[in-house]
C-alpha cells in the first residue's frame, strides 16, 4: 500500500482515498464541516485546509486525493491561521445562541470554536439576519441563522433520500436554504439531515426544546419498525425516552434510519396507556394484582385444559430470548404443539433504500428460536380455525394483538374460556384476557434480534423498570442519573412494574413445577447458543454494538429442546 | 500599428463586407492542416487568456484529451462581469464574425462539436448582435450542416448563445458551466478541471471572447508575425477599456507592453480639468490599484505589471483623479463583491460582508485606525482559501488599496475608538499561536 506522511507520520492508505480519508482510516481527525463519509465531496466550509508540501497554496483534504510520498501538515502555522480564519467567519453571523439551542453540547461548530479557534471575536458590526422556524417538512424545522451552508442536508436528500426537496437561494451571506417551490421536506428519511446538520440549523419538530443532550443518557439500541433493525441510540431523561437517533452500521443501516423509526417506534413506552401492574380479571373487570397472585391464578386455570385445548402465540416483535422460552414453555411445560406467531407485513412500507416489508424486528429470529408448531401442532391458520371452532378454549398470546390483526376473530375470542396475555400497553387484545402480565418493551430488556438479513443484534435497556437497576443492568447514565438521588424529582421518573416475557415465563413455569435456570437474558441466550446450530459459539460479548451476520436460511424451522 | 480585433473597417460586422476582407479564410486554411498543427501554432504565438489569467491559451488546449468517449465542449466566455471592463461587446458589435472563426478553429483544435457562447444576459443587444451573425454564418455554411461542402472537411460543429442571469459569478469558468448546465451558479472545486470534468462531465476548454478573436489571425498571418507584436511574454493588442477621470473614456486596441500612461494621455486625452491623478486600477476592479504617483514608467502587459504589482486582469483601466474619495470607491468596490459573492465557501461569504460593513462604518466616520489592519488581516483570510478566485478578486482591492494609500485612509478614522470587548472563550487547542490581547 502507498504511504503518506501526516504531521510526520507514515501512514499506509488506499489508492483514490483524499487526505481526510486516509487520515481517518488512520485515527487522524482533520477538521470537517461539509465533508461526509457517506456524500460527495462539496469543499466548501474550508474548515479542512491543510499544508500539503510542494503544492503553494493550503489544500482541502476532503477534495485531495492523496498520492505516493505527499507530505502533509494539519498542524502548521499556516494551516492554524487558515483554521482560525474559518471559524472566525462561521461566527460572525451566527447568532450564538447556544443556551437556547438543542444542538448544544453536540454540535461540531461549538466544539471545533474551542479546538479550533482563537476564541475571540472582532466582529463589531451588525449580524446578517434570515428567516428562522421555517417548517421545512412534517418533522424538520429550519433555522436560517445557525446554518453554515455547507449543504449536507441538501446532497442527502439528493443522494441518499433519493429525492431532491432542498436548494440554496439567495447569495453571499444572505444564502439560506429551502425546498423547491410547492414542495415540503417530506420524504421519509428526512430527519437525518437533523443528524448530519453540523449545528442547530435542523431541529426535529419532535424534539426540539424537549432536553438538553447532556441531560440524557443514551442506550445503544435497534430500532422495532421493520426487519431492517437499524442500530439506533435510545436517548432518556427522567426514566422518559424524549428522542431515538440512528447508529453507525455499515452491516445494516450505515449512517441512516427512516423517520418513521425514529418517531412511531418508542412512543408506546412513554405511553398513557402502559401496563403497569400483573392484572386479573375479576367480575368482568381487570384488577391490579400482585405478581404472586398473577402467577398462581395462571397456574391453577392453566392447570385445567388437555394440552389439545390450548395455543401458543408467540411474537416477532419480542426477542429471540424471549420467543426461545415461550417455545420451550409451550413444548416442554404445557406440552402443546399448537404454537406460532403472527406475520407482520406491509408492501407500502417497503423501499430500496432502508425499509423492509416485514414490519417486525424479529421474524427470522423468532422462527430461529423455536417459535414453530410441531408436527401434530396448529401453526398460526390452524390455531385462529381451532379459535373459531371453539376446539382451542386456552390461549397464551404473547407480545401482540390478535384481535386487531384479525377483527372477525373478536367474537370467538370473546368465547375463550381462558386468555393469558403478555403486553407492555393496553389493546384490543386485552379487552378479553383474563389475566395480563406487563411485559418489558424492547427499550426495558436486554436481548436479541435477527434482522432480515440474518444480523443479530442486541437491544439494551434504556429505560428502567422496577427490576432493573441502571447501575447494575449495565444501562449508560446521563449527568441527572449520575448525580441525582431518590429525593430529586428530577431525576427519578416513573419506574414501570414490567418484566421481560422470558422472566414471567421461568416464574409460571417454576410454579407448574418445571424448573429453569435463568437469571439474566444472557444466560438464555447462552443456552440457544448451545442448542441452535446458528448460534453455536455466539455470545453477548460478540454481538457487541454491531451485530454478527448468521448464515440462516430462509423459512428454516429449528426445534428448540 | 495594425489592429488586430477592431480594426478601422466600416461595417465589418455584416458578413460580406467580412468576407470581403479575407474572413473566413483562415478557417479555410486550419481545415488543410491538423488540429496538432493549430495547437502548436497558438501556443508558439505565445496567445494569452484574455479573461484576467493570462494562461497561455496553445496549453490549455492540449490538455484537452485526444482519445475519449465522451462529447467535448468549447465554452466561449462573453460574461464580461468584471466593473470596469467593457471589451468584449465591442467585439460582439464590431467584429463578431472573427470571434465566429476563431470559434470554428478552435473547435477544430480541441475537436469540439459544441461551442457555448455564454453572454451576460445584461447584453441584450450585442446577444441580438451575435445572433445575427451566427445566422448568417450558418446561412453561408461556415457552421453546422453545409460545414463539409464550405470547407472539404469532415468536420462539423454547431454554436449557440447562452444568456447569462445576472451574476458576477458565472464569469468564473466553473460556475460558467454550472450555468450552463441550468444549475445555481457555483464555482467546482478544482481538480478535476474542465479539461478532463467539465461541461456535464465532459472534456470543456473555457476560453474568452477576446481570446478566440485573435486566433484566425494567428492562422492566417502565423504565429510568428503574432508573437512579434507587444512584449514578447505577452505578445498580441490587447483592448483596453478605459473609464474614470479621463477625457475619452472607451476601448482601445494597443499593443501589450504600452506604457499606462500613454494609454491615459496619449490616448484616453488625459484627466479633465488636468488634474492630477490619485489612483489607477489597471484591469478591472479586482486587481490591485496603483498609486498616481507610481505609474512611471509602467507598462501593460502582465509580466510588467506583475513587476509593479499589479496585475493586468481584463485590461479595464479606471482612472481616478486626486478628487476621488477613495474610501468611497472602496466601500462600492466591497459593496460588489459582497452582493456578488455566490455563497458557496465560507471565507468568501462571510468575508466580504464583513470587508463592506468595516468600509461603510469608516465612510460613516465611525472608523478607528485599528479597522486598517483588521480590513488587511480579513482579506489575507479570505485570500487563498475560497473555492473559485472571487475569494482574491475580493480581497485584493481591500488589502492592496489600503495598504498603498495607508496615509489616506488613516486621515478617515478616528484614533481612538471605544470597541466593546471582544468575545473571548478559553481556547482548548494545543499550539503555540498566541492569543490576540483583549482590547482594553
Amino acid at each position: 500500500m502507498p504511504n503518506i506522511i501526516i504531521d510526520a507520520k507514515t501512514l499506509e492508505f488506499k489508492k483514490g482515498q483524499t487526505i481526510i480519508e486516509a487520515a481517518q482510516d488512520n485515527g487522524i481527525e482533520i477538521p470537517h464541516f461539509c465533508w461526509h463519509p457517506k456524500l460527495s465531496v462539496s469543499g466548501n466550509c474550508r474548515i479542512c485546509l491543510v499544508e500539503v508540501e510542494q503544492m503553494p497554496k493550503l489544500v482541502i483534504a476532503c477534495s485531495t486525493i492523496a498520492s505516493e510520498g505527499m507530505v502533509v501538515h494539519t498542524k502548521s502555522e499556516k494551516v492554524i491561521a487558515a483554521q482560525n480564519a474559518v471559524m472566525e467567519f462561521l461566527l460572525i453571523n451566527h447568532p450564538l445562541d447556544c443556551p437556547i439551542c438543542d444542538e448544544a453540547g453536540e454540535c461540531k461548530l461549538q466544539d471545533y470554536a474551542y479546538k479550533y479557534s482563537l476564541g475571540e471575536s472582532r466582529f463589531v458590526e451588525e449580524k446578517v439576519q434570515k428567516d428562522k422556524r421555517i417548517k421545512l417538512g412534517p418533522n424538520v424545522m429550519f433555522d436560517g441563522e445557525r446554518c453554515i451552508s455547507c449543504s449536507r442536508c441538501i446532497r442527502f436528500c439528493d443522494e441518499i433520500a433519493k429525492d431532491p426537496e432542498l436548494t440554496f437561494v439567495q447569495r453571499g451571506d444572505h444564502v439560506t436554504i429551502r425546498t423547491y417551490p410547492g414542495q415540503e421536506m417530506d420524504n421519509p428519511y428526512s430527519m437525518n439531515t437533523i443528524d448530519i446538520c453540523p449545528v442547530g440549523a435542523l431541529t426535529s419538530t419532535d424534539f426540539r426544546f424537549k432536553a438538553r443532550v447532556w441531560d440524557m443518557s443514551s442506550n445503544k439500541s435497534v430500532c422495532v419498525g421493520c426487519s431492517r433493525g437499524c442500530n439506533t441510540d435510545i436517548w432518556v431523561r427522567n426514566n422518559e425516552i424524549l428522542r431515538q437517533t440512528t447508529r453507525y452500521n455499515e452491516k445494516v443501516n450505515s449512517f441512516w434510519m427512516c423517520d418513521h423509526g425514529r418517531l412511531e417506534t418508542f412512543k408506546h413506552v412513554n405511553a398513557e396507556s402502559r401496563v403497569h401492574y400483573p392484572q386479573i380479571r375479576k367480575d368482568g373487570e381487570l384488577v391490579e394484582v400482585g405478581w404472586d397472585e398473577a402467577f398462581s391464578e395462571a397456574v391453577s386455570h392453566l392447570k385445567t385444559f388437555p394440552k389439545d385445548q390450548i395455543a401458543v402465540v408467540g411474537s416477532p416483535f419480542a426477542t429471540c430470548e424471549d420467543n426461545f422460552i415461550t417455545a420451550k414453555f409451550a413444548k416442554s411445560v404445557l406440552s402443546t404443539g399448537n404454537l406460532d406467531f403472527i406475520r407482520h407485513t406491509n408492501p407500502e412500507f417497503a423501499d430500496d433504500i432502508l425499509r423492509n416489508e416485514d414490519v417486525t424486528p424479529n421474524t427470522k429470529g423468532a422462527v430461529l428460536s423455536g417459535l414453530v408448531p410441531s408436527q401434530a401442532g396448529l401453526d398460526i391458520n390452524g390455531i385462529i380455525k381451532a379459535i373459531k371452532d371453539q376446539k382451542i378454549k386456552a390461549l397464551y398470546l404473547i407480545e401482540d394483538d390478535l384481535v386487531q390483526c384479525f377483527p372477525e376473530l373478536e367474537s370467538s375470542i370473546a368465547k375463550l374460556e381462558l386468555l393469558i396475555v403478555h403486553t407492555s400497553n393496553y389493546n384490543s387484545s386485552t379487552n378479553y384476557a383474563d389475566i395480563v402480565f406487563p411485559a418489558s418493551t424492547y427499550a426495558e430488556k436486554h436481548g436479541t434480534f435477527l434482522n432480515g438479513f440474518g444480523v443479530l443484534q442486541r437491544i439494551r435497556p434504556a429505560v428502567a423498570t422496577a427490576e432493573l437497576d441502571r447501575a447494575l443492568d449495565g444501562m449508560n447514565m446521563s449527568r441527572l442519573d449520575k448525580f441525582g438521588t431518590k429525593f430529586d424529582s428530577w431525576a427519578a421518573g416513573k419506574k414501570n412494574e414490567a418484566r421481560p416475557t422470558w422472566k414471567i415465563l421461568v416464574s409460571i413455569s417454576k410454579a407448574l413445577g418445571y424448573k429453569m435456570k435463568y437469571n439474566m437474558a444472557e444466560e438464555v441466550f447462552s443456552d440457544m447458543a448451545s442448542s441452535i446450530i446458528e448460534l453455536k459459539g455466539i455470545d453477548y460479548d460478540e454481538i457487541s454494538e454491531s451485530g454478527v451476520q448468521l448464515k440462516v436460511e430462509d423459512n428454516k424451522t429449528v426445534n428448540a429442546g | 500599428m495594425e489592429k488586430i480585433l477592431l480594426p478601422d473597417i466600416e461595417n465589418l460586422h455584416l458578413i460580406d463586407v467580412y468576407i470581403s476582407n479575407g474572413g473566413y479564410e483562415a478557417a479555410k486554411k486550419a481545415f488543410t492542416q491538423t488540429s496538432d498543427d493549430i495547437i502548436d501554432q497558438v501556443k508558439k504565438s505565445g496567445l494569452r487568456g484574455r479573461g484576467g489569467a493570462a494562461f497561455s491559451a496553445g496549453l490549455k488546449w492540449s490538455f484537452m484529451p485526444k482519445t475519449t468517449d465522451k462529447p467535448k465542449y468549447l465554452c466561449v466566455n462573453g460574461d464580461e462581469s468584471e466593473p470596469g471592463s467593457f471589451k468584449d461587446r465591442q467585439i460582439f458589435e464590431i467584429n463578431p464574425h472573427q470571434m465566429i472563426e476563431g470559434t470554428i478553429i478552435t473547435c477544430y483544435a480541441i475537436g469540439a462539436k459544441t461551442a457555448y457562447v455564454y453572454i451576460r444576459g445584461e447584453y441584450h443587444k450585442w446577444i441580438r448582435l451575435l445572433q445575427k451573425a451566427i445566422d448568417d454564418a450558418y446561412e453561408k455554411g461556415f457552421i453546422g450542416k453545409k460545414m463539409k461542402e464550405t470547407f472539404n472537411t469532415d468536420f462539423q460543429c454547431d454554436i449557440y448563445i447562452h444568456k447569462g442571469a445576472g451574476a458576477y459569478i458565472c464569469g468564473e469558468e466553473s460556475s460558467l458551466m454550472n450555468s450552463l448546465e441550468g444549475k445555481r451558479g457555483y464555482p467546482r472545486v478544482k481538480p478535476p478541471f474542465p479539461a478532463q470534468n467539465g461541461l456535464w462531465g465532459c472534456p470543456t476548454t473555457i476560453n474568452n471572447v477576446e481570446t478566440i478573436a485573435n486566433v484566425p489571425k494567428i492562422i492566417e498571418k502565423g504565429w510568428e508575425w503574432f508573437s512579434k507584436i507587444g512584449h514578447p511574454k505577452h505578445p498580441g493588442t490587447l483592448l483596453f477599456g478605459v473609464s474614470g477621470h479621463v477625457n475619452k473614456p472607451g476601448v482601445y486596441e494597443l499593443p501589450t507592453g504600452t506604457l499606462l500612461t500613454d494609454i491615459i494621455y496619449k490616448y484616453a486625452g488625459g484627466v479633465p480639468n488636468d488634474k492630477k491623478i490619485l489612483c489607477v486600477i489597471p484591469g478591472g476592479t479586482s486587481m490591485p490599484p496603483l498609486r498616481g504617483d507610481k505609474l512611471e514608467g509602467v507598462k501593460m502587459d502582465a509580466e510588467s505589471l506583475k513587476e509593479a504589482e499589479s496585475a493586468i486582469g481584463t485590461g479595464g483601466v479606471i482612472v481616478m483623479d486626486e478628487d476621488t474619495d477613495l474610501v468611497k470607491v472602496l466601500a462600492r468596490i466591497a459593496h460588489f463583491y459582497h452582493h456578488e459573492s455566490c455563497g458557496q465557501c465560507t471565507p468568501c461569504r462571510e468575508g466580504t460582508g464583513w470587508l463592506e460593513k468595516i468600509l461603510k462604518r469608516i465612510l460613516a466616520g465611525n472608523g478607528s485606525t485599528s479597522d486598517l489592519e483588521l480590513l488587511i488581516t480579513v482579506a489575507n483570510q479570505i485570500e487563498g482559501n475560497t473555492i473559485c478566485a472571487l475569494g482574491e478578486a475580493a480581497a485584493w482591492p481591500v488589502k492592496y488599496m489600503v495598504e498603498r494609500f495607508r496615509y489616506y485612509f488613516e486621515a478617515r478614522v478616528n484614533d481612538e475608538v471605544s470597541l466593546p470587548i471582544a468575545n473571548k472563550v478559553h481556547s482548548m487547542r494545543e499550539t503555540s499561536y498566541p492569543l490576540a490581547d483583549v482590547k482594553k
